[in-house]
């Protein structure tokens, strides 16, 4: 079943020399992590505001659990809930406090909303901080209070804005691990992130948007695939000019040494090329950050670098 | 959202916003309420006692304004700092309940000082039919300044502006208009300006309850208040930004 189905989706800001989403089309299946990728200004936060009723598009349309994101806002906010990103937790209020708010702002009577609120804390681990004030904590604990706000919510769709900036990898898992079992309840996850690692082990699928366009769609597994000329990455350290690594095939420069994404047989004659010159190098497959890197930067080639509010 | 599940929604937003914050701090009242206690002492002192009666109307009407006003700037936080209000917009709750939750925050987290206003005014002979009356001018004041309020937060792109435009507002309402004296020191020019001001009308009825006299006609400041309420909430309603464009 389509939980969400954006149709020509194009905003553009007032202030804006260009269009923060371009004509994007796309649909997320119910039950499903669905992540979106993306460079700063590409879109993403801006796709994730309109879907959840907070702001209006220019044109196009996005239906949500089957209602129309702008016409049936009303219907459609009993359903969905929202993490948004870079938020800021309440003074003086402690973690329970602000579950506790926004289960009963949701109109949630009491008893469930404290049962509720006491399975969040749990399952994020804030159960030694929950009645501390949350000045008082860790911007990664602050930043679980304020994904647990959203997870402990009877919301059939979650939108989460980079839930994990600023966790710890431990404390990211367990945020994953509560985004999976929400989908095993059935629930629709749609989540933007930086990290690949996090892409490539929740989603069921994602997008890569480029300047509010979709580049790539898929299962993290197809969108990889379709890399199918640039299936291994080699990390050159020493000995080669940039020039002499080209023919090989797209030549990044990450940190001072050189990474080459090519085929299988490129890496192969690189191999032996580096071999030959006694230079060190270390082969691998192609990683979803790759893909990402690579796809971005072609999108993007040759247009104009400015920044745009997302 | 069903009546009953709204007036949860309600419920909680005053109880988090501004019953818990009033509990776990009680010792912010009076440094957020220094300003009009300030005023009302030197006006005590200054005046040898005589001036105490326009001190308490000065203050009750300085303490109802910046509550009204302080929902504004705690509105702007939400929004801009905290991204509550996008957490809020994406939920069942609607935007008068919301606006309303947090201006019944605001008036619980400044009922202790407003308490000992009345307290004063008790103290002072006045009756309890005076200061019933004084409880109805500080609605229809708080209902108007919080409409100012929330109107002006709406436009704030970032809290310092909002915290700045807000203390601006509470100065030209509350501190320069005839709030701590009588309408009648004012040179007969500036007159009809002050008469505008909302806080100046429910100045002149605080002044009235409290045995000073009615400087202004009593029927026509209530006029005045109440229409400025309506047409205030009126323009709020209308250009309140709930969903962003």
């Amino acid at each position: 079943m389509i939980a969400l189905k954006a149709t020509d989706l194009t905003k553009v800001y007032k202030h804006s020399r260009r269009p923060a989403l371009d004509g994007l089309n796309l649909e997320i299946e119910g039950g499903q992590i669905f992540t979106l990728l993306g460079r700063n200004g590409a879109g993403k936060t801006t796709f994730l505001r309109i879907a959840s009723t907070q702001l209006m598009p220019t044109s196009g349309s996005v239906t949500v659990l089957g209602l129309d994101a702008v016409k049936q806002a009303k219907e459609l906010r009993e359903r969905i809930a929202i993490t948004p990103q870079e938020a800021e937790t309440i003074y003086p209020l402690t973690a329970r406090d602000h579950v506790m708010l926004s289960l009963r702002m949701r109109g949630m009577d009491k008893p469930t909303a404290v049962k509720r609120t006491a399975q969040a804390i749990e399952a994020l681990e804030l159960g030694e901080v929950a009645d501390m004030n949350t000045d008082w904590l860790s911007g990664g604990l602050k930043q679980r209070v304020i994904v647990a706000m959203a997870i402990a919510t009877d919301a059939e769709m979650i939108f989460l804005d980079e839930p994990s900036i600023g966790l710890d990898p431990l404390n990211r898992r367990r945020v994953w691990e509560q985004l999976t079992r929400l989908k095993q309840e059935g629930r629709t996850i749609v989540l933007t992130t930086h990290y690949m690692d996090e892409a490539e082990a929740l989603s069921d699928r994602l997008v890569i948007i480029s300047r509010g366009k979709l580049v790539a769609q898929g299962t993290p597994q197809s969108v990889k695939a379709s890399f199918t000329n640039r299936s291994a990455r080699v990390d050159v350290y020493s000995r080669f000019a940039e020039k002499e690594l080209e023919p090989y095939g797209r030549v990044v420069e990450i940190a001072g040494r050189f990474r080459v994404l090519t085929d299988a047989d490129g890496a192969k004659n690189l191999g032996e090329d580096a071999v030959a010159r006694g230079a060190s190098i270390a082969i691998g497959p192609v990683s979803l950050d790759d893909v990402f890197v690579d796809i971005v930067g072609e999108a993007e080639k040759g247009e104009e670098e400015y920044g745009d509010p997302e | 959202m069903a009546t009953r599940n709204r007036l949860r929604s309600l419920w909680a937003i005053m109880y988090y916003l501004g019953f818990t914050p009033m509990v776990r701090n009680p010792l912010f009242i009076p440094f957020v309420f220094s300003q009009p206690f300030t005023l009302l002492f030197i006006l005590f002192v200054a005046s040898g006692g005589v001036a105490l009666p326009y001190g308490l109307a000065g203050a009750l009407t300085m303490v109802t304004t910046e509550l009204g006003l302080f929902v504004g700037t705690d509105l702007a936080s939400y929004k801009i700092q905290n991204k509550f209000q996008d957490v809020v917009v994406a939920s069942p709750v609607s935007p008068l309940t919301y606006m309303f939750g947090v201006a019944l925050s605001e008036l619980i987290f400044g009922a202790p000082a407003l308490l000992v206003l009345f307290g004063l005014m008790a103290s002072q002979g006045a009756t309890l039919s005076a200061i019933i009356t004084a409880m109805g001018v500080v609605i229809l004041l708080w209902i108007t300044t919080t409409a100012i309020g929330f109107f002006f937060s709406a436009y704030a792109p970032n809290t310092q502006n909002a915290f700045i435009i807000n203390g601006f507002i509470a100065t030209i309402l509350s501190v320069l208009p005839p709030v701590y004296y009588s309408i009648k020191l004012l040179p007969p020019i500036l007159v009809p300006l002050a008469e505008i001001l909302p806080t100046t009308q429910a100045s002149a009825l605080f002044q009235g309850v409290i045995g000073l006299g009615y400087s202004i006609n009593p029927d026509l400041s209530f006029g005045v208040l109440l229409a400025a309420s309506v047409i205030l909430l009126l323009l709020v309603s209308f250009k309140m930004r709930w969903r962003e464009n």
